[in-house]
């Protein structure tokens, strides 16, 4: 592939790289295991680079792309969970604006974020980056009323686990 | 307030949190090899192709094989080995359809769904195969019981002894033991080959389903 299109595709990825990390964020319990993801997401980006014709933003169709390998493609390569290294990768990077009880509480949703199947996830995921019904219910190819209603099942049991 | 919507404000806030990879950070991972469930994919659907195919010339040229081709029974076998490599082309035809139609830019449903696909494609190649070996072993036992000489010796020996019932229950035993070893190492293979490939892939593929029921 030719260097021009190397060029141009780093640049763009090196401007939205956070929506890369913040998907392994949400399928990654620790740090060796979202530089594998965000490795594979990298790569499988770059692959299907040639075919991206601009229809669709950049960002939109690296959440796509990025979802797909999240839940698809990627093959994890440790298999047990480190709920320890999970905390500590959880702990750095959360946000040091809030009070000590606003801060445990994102704690735990975060943690209880990690306990939903991949599939939640990624509604989840499309909710936190403010993406609508109709972009949820495009990139998981599901109707968007069933994208509300699952929606609706999601918060349900993220209150479940946390209010067992 | 919404649970949700507090994470969401708080995930919102932390972008600056996250590491910033740099332009040649980005360019040594481009230059990495994937290991993705489809690459893998491909790799075993054409191991299994290949496997077949060399089962199918090795099986040509046994001894027995080549004593079997001085019968008079090429009007059975050439029909057999014609049809056999249409039914391979065309299954590789489509393994290959199927497999260029995987795109990771498709929806979550879809992309699933083609991945499924191109490796049912292959499992159906597989049945196939499994069903064309019994064919074969059944058309094979009927014309050796009906032209080979020493098989024709042996049964008439046998019913001499009073022994011809248990002269075939043996061969048909010895056949069935063979077949049912066969699919029973295929099984596992499959078994492994889902358990640990797709599925992931399988469950997530369910959780979508649901939502559409």
């Amino acid at each position: 592939m030719s260097e021009e299109l190397e060029h141009s595709f780093i640049e763009q990825l090196e401007k939205h790289q956070n929506i890369v990390h913040k998907v392994c964020r949400l399928y990654t319990n620790n740090q060796d295991a979202h530089n594998d993801l965000f490795q594979e997401i990298t790569i499988q980006l770059w692959k299907a680079f040639p075919k991206f014709r601009g229809e669709a933003k950049f960002s939109t169709w690296m959440y796509r792309v990025g979802l797909n390998t999240a839940i698809t493609l990627y093959r994890k390569k440790k298999r047990t969970i480190n709920t320890e290294a999970f905390d500590a990768f959880e702990f750095k990077i959360k946000s040091e604006e809030y009070d000590d009880t606003e801060e445990q509480q994102l704690k735990l949703l975060y943690q209880a974020v990690h306990q939903l199947n991949d599939i939640e996830k990624a509604l989840v995921f499309l909710y936190l980056e403010d993406k609508n019904y109709r972009e949820i219910s495009e990139t998981m190819g599901i109707s968007e009323v069933n994208a509300r209603v699952k929606m609706n099942r999601v918060k349900t049991k993220l209150r479940t686990i946390l209010n067992p | 307030m919404d649970e949700l919507d507090l994470l969401k404000k708080d995930w919102q806030k932390s972008d600056s949190n996250y590491p910033k990879l740099s332009y040649n950070d980005l360019y040594k991972m481009i230059l990495k090899k994937s290991s993705s469930i489809v690459k893998w994919i491909f790799i075993i659907s054409i191991i299994e192709f290949v496997f077949w195919i060399i089962i199918s010339f090795a099986l040509k040229d046994t001894k027995s094989m080549e004593r079997f081709n001085e019968y008079n029974a090429d009007a059975i076998i050439i029909p057999l080995a014609v049809v056999g490599y249409i039914i391979l082309a065309y299954f590789f035809y489509l393994f290959f359809k199927n497999y260029r139609n995987i795109s990771v830019t498709d929806n979550a449903k879809i992309l699933m769904e083609n991945i499924l696909k191109t490796r049912r494609t292959v499992k159906h190649y597989v049945a196939f195969n499994l069903g064309y070996l019994i064919v074969s072993v059944i058309v094979v036992l009927f014309i050796e019981f009906d032209q080979d000489p020493q098989i024709i010796a042996q049964v008439q020996k046998a019913a001499a002894d009073g022994e011809v019932l248990k002269f075939y229950a043996i061969f048909i035993l010895t056949t069935m033991l063979f077949l049912a070893i066969a699919i029973g190492v295929l099984l596992l293979f499959y078994w492994l080959v889902y358990g640990i490939l797709l599925g992931r892939l399988n469950k997530n593929y369910r959780e979508l389903q649901k939502m559409e029921v």
